[in-house]
C-alpha cells in the first residue's frame, strides 16, 4: 500500500472497482487480504456473495462491485477489510477490489448534487477526483440492475 | 476508539463440540446436529406411505407422511433453499418438529468443535434456516435449523389443507354410501 501524506487532511484508502477508483475513510479499514477462498451457501440478503475465513474470523463478503460499475466482480486481485457498524456491535466486511490500495490524505469536498447517497464527498489525489464511499450505505444498496442482468466483470 | 470484534465472532473461541450428520442438497452441503434427526430413509421406501396434498398453500411442501399418528410435512430441500431441483433420494425424518426433508445424499458423520454464529450482515430468510456457521476441513459449512423448515404459519396452513381434506373425503365417502 503506497502512502500520499498531508497531516493537515483525512486519511482515506483508495481503492480500484473495475475501471474507477474510490475512497474509503481510512479509519474503518482494517486491512488488504489476498483473494483467499469465497464460501458459498444458499441465503436471501441482497449483495452478500458468501463468506471468507481471515485471521480466524468468518467474514461476509459483499460483491460492491454491482453497485458501483453495475457489473458483478468475476475476479479480483484483494479483499478490502473494513469495519461495519450493527448498532453497539461491530462486524467486520469484505469487498472485492482490483488492485493494489493506496492511503492518501485530503480535504473531502460536499458531493456534486445527484450523487447516490453511498457517496457521502470527493477527495481530489493529485489530479485525480475519487467519490468517498459510505461502507453502511453502500452495502444497504440495490445493484445497479437487477442481479439476473447484471454483466459480469470482464476477467484479466 | 472503534469498538473491538467481539470474540464471539473468532473461529479460534473454543465451544462445546457437536455431532453433526454433513448431508447435500443440490452441491450445497449442510450440516444438522445428529439428535436433530430421527431416521433417514430412502425416498423409494417411503413412497409408498405418502399422500399428496391437493390444495397446498406451501409451495415447498407436495407430500405428508403419517407416523405415530401425526401428520408429517415433506420439505423438498432444493425448494425450500431456493436452489435447483434435483431429484431428491433421501428422506432425513426430523426428530422435534413433523418435517421430513428431501435431501440428496448424506455425505457423512462429523465433530465439529463449534457453531459459529451467521455474521448479521446475513439479514434475509437464511437467519431463520441456520443456526449458524461451522468451519470444518477448510469448509465453511451452514449449519440447520431444524425449526427453519416451516414457520408456525406454514404449520397452520398445511394442517388447515389437510383437515379440508380430509373433511371432504369423508362426504364424498358418505354420497357414495
Amino acid at each position: 500500500m503506497m502512502a500520499v501524506t498531508n497531516p493537515a487532511s483525512t486519511s482515506f484508502v483508495l481503492l480500484r472497482v473495475g475501471e474507477r477508483r474510490f475512497a474509503f475513510p481510512a479509519n474503518i479499514v482494517t486491512e488488504l487480504a489476498p483473494p483467499v477462498r469465497l464460501h458459498t451457501f444458499p441465503h436471501a440478503s441482497p449483495l452478500l456473495t458468501g463468506v471468507i475465513v481471515r485471521r480466524a474470523r468468518i467474514i461476509p463478503v459483499y460483491d460492491a462491485g454491482s453497485v458501483l460499475t453495475g457489473k458483478r466482480m468475476m475476479s479480483h486481485r484483494f479483499y478490502l477489510i473494513a469495519r461495519r457498524e450493527f448498532g453497539k456491535a461491530t462486524e467486520l466486511s469484505a469487498i472485492p477490489v482490483d488492485g493494489e490500495c493506496e492511503l492518501a490524505t485530503g480535504e473531502m469536498q460536499p458531493p456534486p448534487p445527484g450523487q447516490p447517497n453511498y457517496v457521502t464527498g470527493t477527495v481530489q489525489v493529485r489530479d485525480e477526483m475519487l467519490d468517498v464511499l459510505d461502507l453502511e450505505a453502500l452495502v444497504t444498496s440495490q445493484p445497479a440492475r437487477s442481479a439476473g442482468e447484471l454483466e459480469p466483470e470482464a476477467t484479466a | 476508539m472503534k469498538p473491538a470484534i467481539p470474540e464471539s465472532a473468532r473461529l479460534l473461541h473454543s465451544r462445546r463440540a457437536e455431532q453433526v450428520i454433513l448431508f447435500t442438497i443440490g452441491r450445497q452441503m449442510f450440516a444438522i446436529a445428529a439428535e436433530s434427526v430421527r431416521e433417514i430413509r430412502s425416498t423409494d421406501t417411503l413412497a409408498g406411505a405418502a399422500s399428496e396434498i391437493e390444495f397446498s398453500e406451501v409451495e415447498k411442501v407436495r407430500h405428508t407422511i403419517e407416523r405415530g399418528r401425526h401428520t408429517y410435512y415433506v420439505v423438498n430441500g432444493c425448494a425450500h433453499f431456493r436452489l435447483r431441483v434435483v431429484r431428491p433420494s433421501l428422506a432425513m425424518i426430523l426428530r422435534e418438529f413433523r418435517v421430513v426433508v428431501l435431501v440428496d445424499g448424506i455425505d457423512r458423520m462429523a465433530e465439529i468443535p463449534a457453531v459459529y454464529p451467521l455474521p448479521r450482515a446475513f439479514s434475509g430468510e437464511e437467519r431463520a434456516w441456520y443456526r449458524g456457521l461451522a468451519y470444518l476441513e477448510d469448509h465453511v459449512i451452514p449449519v440447520i435449523h431444524p425449526g427453519g423448515f416451516l414457520t408456525r404459519d406454514e404449520f397452520h396452513r398445511l394442517d388447515q389443507a389437510v383437515l379440508a381434506a380430509a373433511s371432504l373425503r369423508e362426504m364424498q365417502g358418505a354420497a357414495q354410501a
